[in-house]
Order: structure tokens, then sequence, then C-alpha cells
């Protein structure tokens, strides 16, 4: 698999997507959140393609070098159905927890079901860590020890000022932001780092 | 820490590909220890010393 590759897909699921939220908005009449919901999948996908398209072209070389190792293989074929096991349970979890459920350690339970896939994708990661070379997982390692610590600071300056009533955010909010702003940043910094070593 | 692993491997007439996939490392790697930018762990340096058939103190040389 290669960026290229990566980028056609995006773009393949963001048309099926827009064709969708079209289809529901005037052939199909399905309701305005619906419609929203497509709309959405459909520019983020349509960004993600475009951020592949952008990305320079010694980062794709590196990239593609990678994903060609039997460890990246391994990787990206436990990623797949992690990633799509996460998208379903999100919208189900989501969705009835819409419809309303009563009994709150059920709906815990739903609420915690894209854990599940979370948590296997962080055994994948560390599978994966485990198998590549000496200065892949350097350059891993830091990588997120740098956006560990950063992300570490942000809400640590970011508690100080919801303490001192300079901001008000949402404390779920807050929490479920921790991880995407995690792999913000250690790609980020894998970037960088692996830029170092070319 | 300087070394003589590109040259070895022009000796050899191996790519970076090909000296990549018998350390089992990537090239990326192999790239990086060419132009000493980084300085591989003992085990991987035994290893390179191995496979050329030196001691592991005439392929790595010390700056100085």
């Amino acid at each position: 698999m290669t960026l290229r590759r990566f980028m056609w897909i995006f773009l393949v699921v963001a048309l099926g997507a827009a064709a969708l939220a079209v289809a529901g908005r005037w052939w199909l009449h399905w309701p305005d959140d619906v419609v929203g919901m497509w709309t959405g999948i459909a520019a983020g996908y349509l960004l993600g393609a475009l951020l592949f398209l952008l990305v320079p072209r010694w980062w794709r070389t590196h990239c593609d070098e990678m994903y060609a190792q039997p460890a990246s293989r391994r990787y990206q074929r436990a990623m797949w159905p992690i990633m799509a096991g996460y998208a379903l349970s999100l919208f189900l979890s989501v969705w009835l927890i819409k419809q309303g459920i009563s009994s709150v350690p059920l709906r815990a339970l739903v609420a915690l079901l894209p854990v599940v896939a979370i948590a296997l994708f962080m055994r994948a990661a560390l599978r994966y860590l485990r198998e590549i070379d000496e200065l892949q997982r350097r350059i891993e390692t830091e990588s997120i020890g740098i956006a560990s610590l950063l992300v570490a600071l942000v809400y640590f300056a970011g508690g100080l000022l919801e303490k001192a009533k300079v901001v008000q955010v949402d404390a779920g909010v807050a929490m479920i932001w921790v991880f995407p702003l995690l792999c913000l940043v250690y790609g980020i910094a894998k970037m960088i780092l692996t830029k170092r070593y070319l | 820490m300087n070394n003589r692993l590109r040259e070895l491997r022009d000796a050899h007439g191996w790519s970076q590909g090909e000296l990549a996939e018998r350390l089992d490392v990537s090239r990326q790697t192999v790239n990086a220890l060419e132009t000493g930018k980084y300085d591989p762990s003992l085990p991987l340096a035994f290893r390179i010393a191995r496979l050329f058939g030196q001691a592991i103190e005439s392929i790595f040389l010390p700056e100085n």
C-alpha cells in the first residue's frame, strides 16, 4: 500500500459519502442530521485525500518504503478491520445512546463500545513497535514521548486556565480529544524526527 | 562515529536495499548508518561485522 493508494481510497469514500448525502437530501428525503452526517464524512475524507496529495515527496517516498516492510504490512493488515470496527461501534454507540438507555450500567457499556477498537489499535501499535528495526523504533518512541509530554503540558495549562475561570471547556470533550491530539502531535514529531535521519 | 559501511557495501556490489535485507533493517536505517547520522546498537554492529567478516573496530571508527 502506498500513500497515493490511500489518497484514492479516501477520495472514493468521500465521493461515496457525498453521493449518499445528495441522494438522501434530494431523492430519499432523509432527516437533516443524517444528511449532515454523510456530508461531514465526505468532507473529512476529502480533507484526508487532500492531505495525502499535499505531503512532501520525501515523506511520501519514506512512507511508501516503510509500508513495504513486513512489520508495516502486518500492522496495516491488523489496522483495517480495527478501524472499520471503530467506525461501526462509534456509530452504533452514538445511535443507541441517542435512542435513550435508562439502565446506567448498560448505558456505560454502550458508551464504551468504541474503546474496544482503540484498545486493539494500541495492541497492534505495540506489536509494530516491537517488530520494527532499531532506528525506526527510536523515531517512534521519541515521537510518542514528545507527543505525551506536549499534550500533558497543554492539558495542564488548560486545567490551570479552567480553574482560574479564564476558559470553560466541557470535560467530556476535553477527555475525548486527548487521543486525537496525541496522534496529531505524534505524527508531526515523527515527520520532523524522520527528516533528521534522511 | 565514522564507518566504512558504504565502502564495504560497494565492494560487495550491494544496493542499500540489498544490505538492508541482509541485516533485517530498513533501507533508511542503512542510509542513516552510512551517512553517520545514526550509530548502531552493539547487536546490529556485530551483525554488520559478521556479514562483512571483519572486526567491529575496523568498520566503525571513532571521530578522532
